[in-house]
């Protein structure tokens, strides 16, 4: 791979579903190793700039997509979609543990299709280091053959995050990740997000200002498929460009 | 206004009574009428019911079901098998890739096959198995039932693995997994109760039919036999038989082997339902 300066490239990107534009010549660039958030309302085309990145696009019938996507110096509309998500994990909106799968398992298995842990010891080192990570070891510990059904929302939200980082993962993409969770969960998977900085690049989209200003380092607020404002966190907060952006954080839109 | 609708709902629940009873009604008698005659006829032929030869018209004894209850269970270790994994395949591929030609072909092939009379599937197998193997079998048998029961096993299981959510997909694809990786560590296991439920139901559809075998199982109840070139008989094939018959012994082995068929039934769904666990989403 090669090294790059940012760990995902949109150049002039636009996107066609049944023929209706949803993204419409977009251009981000998301520096290595940072926290980059996509704000905007919904139906803005946040969650389809996640789906591009992840070629997870690629389950959506008569799709059509034009410009270019770099990701880790590769061409993403032309790589393997299979290797190409090996390097990005991707935590969406609702949780979707495997509901057939432990939680263990449900872990263990990212690792073992990414060839992350070869044995039994390195796997139970893994499972741990991720559920760690996910702020989700001390209240599954002494239940990891449990089935994902016994666990509240938050946590099952914070397993699906576990499962991502157990891919060891480049890039994490987290599609609206507390949307669907109670505040208190909303906060610990706030914390593991702010304590990936510096470790892997987070592309988090979320339609909440106030969490945008929390975590993020970087933002991009997208309206009707275009690119409203981007830049870092703090100058798009004191000093919004744009008349949408005011109104945006004023929760007007 | 709430009386009104207290009414209502009261009306509609007296109505989803009794409707659900007048469905009812006709199996739960059925089922009653083969326990109370078969329980009369097993309790007098015993366990050798399941061992012995069939009657002869005139014989006194009621003997027992041997050739057709190992025919019926040779036929469905050949067919089901091969029906389940042809529908699973199938199923997969309307489900998976719903675009590609074979899909489409399949799809309306299997669906076809269920607007076919079974008589004729049975007629069609003589002549394109039955005459060129030079007799009857439990090959051209099998053929026969596997045609009668894909339609069946392939809307279930195609249903089974449509129901699963797309989320679960889209986890799995996301986590780098294939296609077929996906298929089968992610999909099947979630839809793996529905699916056991379409296996059984095939399993049903294949161990009751009898049109299927009228020519092409040949019939053969002096003997036994485990040579699937060789004819066999079946249970369903047994009773039709033998009710048509004048003769009350053998009314007497219809009415046990009736009783054989039933048992078997629910030994297996019941096995199932303790077997395959569902998965909670």
């Amino acid at each position: 791979m090669n090294k790059v300066g940012y760990a995902v490239e949109l150049n002039d990107v636009y996107v066609r579903i049944n023929r209706s534009e949803v993204i419409r010549g977009i251009t981000i660039k998301v520096p290595l190793n940072t926290i980059y958030v996509i704000m905007g309302p919904s139906g803005s085309g946040k969650t389809t700039i996640l789906r591009l990145i992840s070629r997870l696009i690629d389950l959506i019938p008569d799709v059509e997509v034009t410009g270019s996507i770099s990701v880790l110096g590769m061409d993403a509309l032309r790589s393997d979609p299979y290797v190409l998500r090996r390097y990005v994990g991707m935590v969406f909106q609702t949780p979707n543990p495997f509901p057939h799968m432990s939680i263990y398992d449900n872990v263990a298995i990212a690792a073992r299709i990414n060839g992350v842990a070869n044995n039994r010891d390195e796997l139970d080192r893994i499972v741990r280091w991720a559920l760690e990570r996910a702020m989700l070891w001390d209240e599954v510990k002494g239940r990891l053959n449990d089935y994902p059904h016994t666990l509240s929302g938050g946590q099952r939200q914070r397993l699906c995050l576990a499962r991502a980082l157990a891919m060891k993962p480049k890039i994490l993409l987290l599609d609206e990740p507390t949307a669907s969770i109670d505040p208190v969960n909303a906060r610990k998977i706030e914390e593991v997000i702010k304590s990936l900085r510096d470790e892997i690049t987070v592309i988090m989209v979320t339609h909440s200002p106030h969490q945008a200003a929390r975590v993020g380092d970087y933002i991009a607020l997208i309206y009707s498929g275009t690119i409203v404002e981007e830049g870092r966190v703090k100058d798009i907060f004191l000093n919004p460009k744009s008349e949408f952006t005011v109104k945006f954080l004023r929760g007007e839109v | 206004m709430h009386r009104i609708r207290v009414i209502k709902d009261r009306l509609f629940t007296f109505y989803v009574v009794i409707t659900s009873a007048l469905a009812l009604i006709p199996s739960l008698h059925l089922i009653s009428v083969i326990i109370l005659r078969g329980v009369e006829v097993l309790s007098e032929a015993g366990i050798k019911f399941l061992v012995d030869l069939p009657p002869t018209p005139l014989s006194t004894q009621v003997g027992g079901i041997a050739p057709s209850l190992l025919g019926t269970f040779m036929l469905t270790a050949i067919a089901l098998p091969t029906t389940t994994l042809i529908a699973i395949f199938a199923a997969v591929m309307n489900n998976e890739f719903p675009n590609n030609p074979i899909s489409r072909i399949l799809d309306v092939t299997l669906r076809s096959f269920a607007s076919i009379p079974t008589i004729v599937v049975s007629m069609t197998v003589y002549l394109l198995v039955v005459i060129p193997m030079g007799g009857y079998s439990a090959i051209a048998s099998s053929i026969a039932l596997a045609i009668i029961a894909l339609p069946y096993a392939y809307t279930i299981i195609s249903a089974a693995l449509g129901q699963v959510p797309h989320t679960y997909r889209e986890a799995a694809y996301a986590l780098g997994m294939s296609r077929w990786m996906m298929i089968y560590k992610v999909i099947i296991p979630i839809a793996r109760r529905m699916l056991a439920g379409g296996i059984l139901i095939t399993m049903a559809r294949i161990m009751g039919e009898t049109a299927a075998l009228i020519f092409t199982a040949g019939r053969f109840r002096t003997g036994l036999t485990l040579s699937p070139n060789q004819p066999v008989d079946a249970i369903p094939l047994l009773i039709f038989d033998y009710a048509l018959t004048p003769y009350p012994v053998m009314h007497k082995v219809a009415w046990g082997a009736a009783l054989i068929l039933l048992l078997i039934y629910l030994i297996t769904f019941l096995s199932l339902k303790v077997l395959v666990k569902e998965v909670k989403l």
